[in-house]
């Protein structure tokens, strides 16, 4: 049984109003399940336990230090974080906490404006210190590390960093130094299974029990995404292998490997508009693209000289840099279609 | 030789430059346009007009035409003055302080706005987007290269409207008219050959009808052979582009791009877009797209690092590189094509900006960044919209979407959607007491995009999950 809410918010105080006279056989506000079922506090977690009974004792102690959560993407460190700031400051911790994605803001200029002027401030609470938990850290120039560094050491009487990345060696030494690092792992199929099972229970949603493990299967252990492919696969009705497959292939644009095949066969322009298409009607960056384009060349249902994949690999990697390097996007995913073009026609003389 | 009189003294360019609009001829549809904008001021697009095109097309005229037809003041800026922060803002108050209590309107005229030197100009161009804002006084701007970076802002803020070249055959119409009022005897080659060297540029042309005819009282085409120069002009993108593909020594394909008007990454989207019909063989057209890539790398240097020193790499890789592709003898002339790029981004850029709305909406809700948005959120969301309008009418309420981000999700199903939005947030406001907070809501999410709304949003948001998720437990 769920029950209307309706909410209205001032600045920083909420003040929640719930209609309990009027009862609902549906809910007609509803946000992704990702966010719906979400662990609230650590207690809700259920994987990842040695990490979680560590951070228990933080809350416990009302003390911690600057953590570095490292892992691949999806397997809890947002939430984990969420939660451990949730259990130490309570319902109320949005008050005490800054919450900020470095890959969209990854400036030097935000650690030097906002950043520094949440840390600087002072709290007022039963915790001594504030938390600005930094998502994709990772994602963070250089020279913006090197500012937070001198932070984390000026305000670490005030505030702690919670820093959050796919990989520790992106993160620069000295703030690895100053932080307790925590290893995250891929979750483990009964994890996301068992999640996955609960959440479609929850919703009515009927299944067939190995379409949860195809959604594993896809995902690695990725919770994001499998809840996403879940909730996917369940607009379209009962979810099955099939569905599932099929929304995972809705949701990768074919183009990518139409793009190559066409390239192989000598038809530059035409790979060029899947490439146009790709890039403005989904909205793909040429980084996006290009890893895309390097794991399609390692399927299966890409015929070609398995030699030829290493080479074409190592070019995709070149172009990567070039694009690292702020190259222009389409610039340079056509000289990687013209490199295509030109192994596609070798090949075909070789053969023929 | 008549008598010497004061109007010989003033040169033709001046002369003959038009008073009236009658007398301005050519460029009807920028006329047209300029006209319906100005009258309709101030319930236009926007407050101001980029009137771009090449040199002597007749811009400048054309503005203090229509501001003499329409009886308004001009009010007048050009490169010669100072355009710094303090000078624009100047302007702006004299021509909005009292502007029509002498019953008269006004129009600025900022000349040659490309002309606005960053350094020299400090903050010139944030006061000219801050004057397009504020004004109640018609900006008519004019450029020549409107594709400027520097120029970009402004691009963004203005209508732009174009002057054409003019063409061969308008160019000899008038120059005739001036040879019969002036009464010099032209022979007709001679005019067409001032025309073709005048490339539409009116004012070379009647300039150098001037040069050739004073003295002697005659235009033949030997004297202008012997006595005009070619003017070392700025190419146009096709010619400059012809001259690159055509280039057979890395010198000339330099020169090339040396003398376009395009800007450096302007002029490696259009050698972008033309290389394939240029290029057949896969072998040309691979060496020529690696140069252009090299070109691009050191393009991207430069904007990371600041060296403009690099540039010159880039333009001899962008130019000699490509030209010097082709090894193969297969030689044939193909049009060249605007950059399909510019276009599409032209075209797109509705949807994408809605697009990264959508984006920031998800990530603020999600707890992820915008580019995890597009890539592994979006996609999914958008299979819920296209197939299950139930579902989706829910999220969209719950996550606060604005219709333009329904009917991107939506696409052909987004009537569907839109409807159902409408009917459950009808029984929403029936059932609840807190009609307007849902109201307002959703149109919030429409106008505004700042974070702090979004975090307050959010919050609230969360708030809801949570009291669900609290009574959820209470109720079992």
């Amino acid at each position: 049984m769920i029950y209307l809410v309706i909410m209205r918010h001032y600045n920083y105080i909420f003040s929640c109003r719930i209609s309990l006279g009027y009862r609902m056989s549906e809910e007609l506000a509803q946000l992704l399940w990702t966010e719906k079922y979400r662990p609230r506090t650590l207690d809700d977690v259920v994987n990842q336990s040695d990490i979680v009974s560590r951070l228990k004792i933080f809350v416990k102690e009302k003390n911690m230090p600057h953590l570095l959560f490292t892992g691949p993407p999806g397997v809890g460190k947002t939430t984990v974080a969420l939660a451990l700031v949730h259990d130490l400051y309570g319902e109320d911790y949005r008050r005490y906490v800054l919450e900020m994605n470095a890959s969209d803001e990854r400036g030097i200029d935000v650690i030097r404006t906002k950043v520094k002027e949440f840390a600087r401030s002072v709290v007022v609470g039963d915790v001594p210190f504030k938390v600005i938990i930094l998502d994709e850290a990772d994602n963070m120039t250089a020279d913006a590390q090197q500012a937070l560094r001198r932070l984390m050491e000026m305000y670490v009487s005030t505030t702690r960093f919670i820093l959050m990345a796919n990989y520790s060696s992106k993160i620069i030494e000295p703030i690895q130094s100053r932080c307790a690092v925590f290893r995250f792992v891929p979750l483990s199929r009964e994890d996301v299974v068992g999640r996955l099972k609960m959440i479609a229970d929850k919703e009515g949603v009927e299944f067939d029990p190995d379409a949860l493990d195809a959604i594993y299967d896809i995902t690695e252990g990725d919770m994001r995404r499998a809840i996403n492919i879940l909730q996917a696969a369940a607009a379209l009705g009962r979810v099955t292998v099939s569905s599932v497959y099929k929304v995972v292939g809705l949701a990768h644009p074919k183009e990518v490997r139409e793009m190559i095949q066409l390239a192989f066969a000598g038809s530059f322009n035409d790979a060029r508009e899947r490439l146009r298409k790709i890039m403005i009607e989904y909205g793909l960056s040429g980084m996006d693209v290009i890893k895309q384009i390097h794991r399609e060349i390692f399927s299966p249902d890409i015929k070609m000289d398995e030699d030829l994949r290493v080479y074409i690999a190592d070019y995709a990697g070149e172009i990567n840099y070039r694009l690292i390097e702020g190259a222009d996007d389409e610039i340079q995913l056509n000289a990687f279609l013209a490199r295509l073009v030109l192994l596609g026609k070798k090949l075909g003389a070789s053969k023929s | 030789m008549a008598l010497q009189r004061a109007s010989d003294r003033i040169p033709w360019i001046i002369k003959y430059r038009p008073r009236t609009l009658a007398d301005y001829i050519d460029q009807d549809e920028a006329k047209n346009k300029l006209i319906e904008w100005i009258k309709s001021f101030p319930k236009v697009e926007s407050r101001a007009v980029l009137l771009y095109g090449p040199p002597g097309v007749g811009k400048t005229t054309l503005v203090e035409c229509i501001a003499r037809e329409l009886g308004l003041e001009l009010i007048e800026m050009n490169a010669s003055d100072f355009r710094r922060m303090q000078d624009i803002e100047r302007i702006a108050i004299t021509a909005s302080d009292k502007g029509g209590l002498f019953g008269r309107g006004r129009v600025i005229l900022l000349d040659e706005v490309d002309g606005i030197n960053a350094r020299a100009d400090m903050g010139g161009l944030e006061a000219v987007l801050k004057l397009i804002e504020s004004t109640r006084v018609p900006i008519i701007m004019t450029a020549n290269d409107p594709w400027s970076p520097a120029l970009r802002p402004l691009r963004n803020a203005a209508i732009s409207i174009e002057l054409k070249k003019l063409s061969e055959g308008n160019v000899i119409r008038l120059l005739k008219k001036i040879c019969s009022s002036e009464h010099v005897e032209c022979d007709e080659e001679a005019l067409r050959e001032i025309a073709r060297r005048s490339e539409g540029d009116l004012r070379s042309a009647i300039n150098d009808l001037e040069s050739v005819s004073r003295g002697s009282g005659k235009v033949t085409l030997d004297s202008v052979r012997a006595i005009i120069g070619y003017r070392d002009r700025e190419r146009n993108p096709f010619e400059t582009l012809g001259r690159i593909f055509s280039a057979r020594s890395a010198r000339a394909a330099r020169a090339a791009a040396g003398s376009t008007q395009l800007d450096n990454d302007m002029l490696m989207q259009w050698i972008n877009e033309n290389i394939p019909a240029q290029m057949q063989d896969p072998e040309d057209l691979w060496r020529a797209y690696e140069a252009l890539s090299r070109a691009s790398v050191y393009m991207g240097r430069i904007i990371k690092t600041g060296n403009w020193d690099l540039l010159s790499y880039a333009i001899d890789l962008m130019s000699a590189g490509v030209a010097l592709a082709k090894k193969s003898q297969d030689r044939r002339w193909v049009s060249y094509r605007f950059p399909e790029k510019i276009r599409y981004m032209a075209k797109s850029k509705e949807t994408r900006e809605i697009r990264d709305q959508l984006a920031q909406l998800i990530a603020s809700i999600d707890h992820i960044s915008t580019a995890t948005a597009k890539k592994d959120v979006i996609p999914y969301l958008s299979i819920i919209f296209r197939n299950n309008p139930v579902n989706a009418s829910k999220l969209a309420i719950g996550m606060h979407m604005s219709d333009s981000m329904i009917e991107y999700l939506a696409g052909p199903r987004a009537k569907d959607v839109l409807s159902l939005v409408k009917e459950f947030e009808k029984r929403i406001r029936l059932r609840g007491s807190g009609k307007e907070e849902k109201a307002e809501g959703r149109a919030e999410t429409k106008a505004e995009s700042e974070t702090q709304k979004r975090v307050q949003r959010r919050a609230s948001r969360e708030d809801t999950a949570r009291k669900e998720a609290g009574l959820d437990r209470f109720i079992k």
